[in-house]
């Protein structure tokens, strides 16, 4: 199924604005989270840490809503995940 | 009650929310953290509004690098400290209203007494700490806080009520790394005037506000998203608990 997935701020840079990502049927938020880490590349750091976990303040959205990282929720056909760092400059 | 001249300054307005919503924006203090790229226009704005009182802390010198962004400091004003050229220029937009301006950093022991009396806080902080300081004292105190923070052409924004919606620890419950962050100064003014924006509804009880709701601006891409945030059970600020 297809799980699209949006970027803001320095992510978008790295991932792109707008992505369609194929996961299993059944998967979670893990699946579509290492999918990320498999076209960051090299340019992940930003995004995860040394083991490849998300780095503590980046903020994840399913549907408009703020989810844990480590939700186990089945993801649906459709559903919209955001994936962003807070800024914090005035 | 309005003076005659201040029914003239503000008739534009007026016309808006009444002689009643500009009445309740003399009456209303609003405290002001920082007067950096977000804290310069959210004053400007808040003061030409007719904000009775604003009290406005920053603990720096205006820099040169500041100027590309802090547009109430002008190069006439390098070395001088921030609160002092802000208050300046403040003065010379309304003089009907009242602006106190410290030169101070805010900490543990004086976030209680800087905020003292306001009706409001506003967040034009440049760090995450400082911030967390703020979210703690508008959670002890109940006076609602309205979050704004930016990075290159990145903003977000956020207006807590304590007790009624998320806090500022349940979005974001670990700080970003702190660094020299870039930024272009239309950045900061489009947050510091949504901030601004929001503060006028909230004195004046006009509008929807960004309750629960998470703003993220991208000016390289022109698009402006909310997303819906909720109260975090176990917050360690707030206790993710609503009150009755």
């Amino acid at each position: 199924m297809k799980v699209r997935v949006k970027a803001f701020a320095r992510f978008r840079e790295i991932l792109g604005s707008d992505l369609s990502i194929e996961v299993p049927d059944g998967a979670t938020m893990a699946a579509v989270l290492a999918a990320l880490r498999d076209r960051a590349g090299g340019e992940g750091d930003a995004i995860f840490d040394e083991t490849g976990a998300l780095r503590a303040h980046v903020i994840l959205m399913r549907n408009g809503r703020r989810v844990n990282r480590n939700n186990l929720d089945t993801l649906a056909e459709g559903d919209e995940v955001a994936i962003f760092p807070p800024v914090a400059g005035g | 009650m309005l003076l005659e001249r201040e029914r003239e300054r503000y008739s534009r307005q007026i016309l808006l929310f009444g002689e009643e919503g500009q009445e309740r924006l003399k009456k209303a203090k609003v405290f002001i953290a920082g007067a950096g790229g977000l804290g310069c226009p959210i004053a400007l704005y808040l003061a030409v509004a007719g904000i009775g009182e604003i009290r406005l802390v920053d603990r720096d010198t205006v820099d040169r690098t500041n100027l590309n962004r802090q547009v109430l400091h002008r190069e006439s004003d390098l070395g001088e400290l921030k609160a002092r050229s802000a208050e300046a220029k403040l003065r010379e937009a309304n003089p009907d209203i009242r602006v106190e301006a410290l030169a101070a950093t805010i900490d543990e022991t004086n976030v209680r007494d800087l905020v003292a009396g306001a009706d409001l806080i506003v967040d034009a902080m440049d760090n995450f700490p400082t911030r967390y300081l703020l979210n703690r004292e508008a959670l002890r105190s109940g006076v609602p806080l309205i979050h704004g923070a930016i990075r290159g052409f990145d903003g977000q924004a956020t207006t807590i009520i304590p007790g009624r919606t998320a806090c500022l620890e349940c979005i974001f419950p670990e700080a970003p790394p702190g660094e020299v962050f870039p930024v272009v100064g239309t950045t900061p003014g489009v947050i510091g005037l949504i901030q601004a924006n929001e503060a006028i509804k909230y004195i004046t009880g006009t509008g929807d506000l960004l309750l629960n709701r998470l703003l993220l601006w991208d000016g390289l891409s022109t698009t402006l998203e909310t997303f819906a945030v909720e109260r975090r059970p176990g917050c360690p600020a707030c206790g993710g608990e609503v009150r009755p």
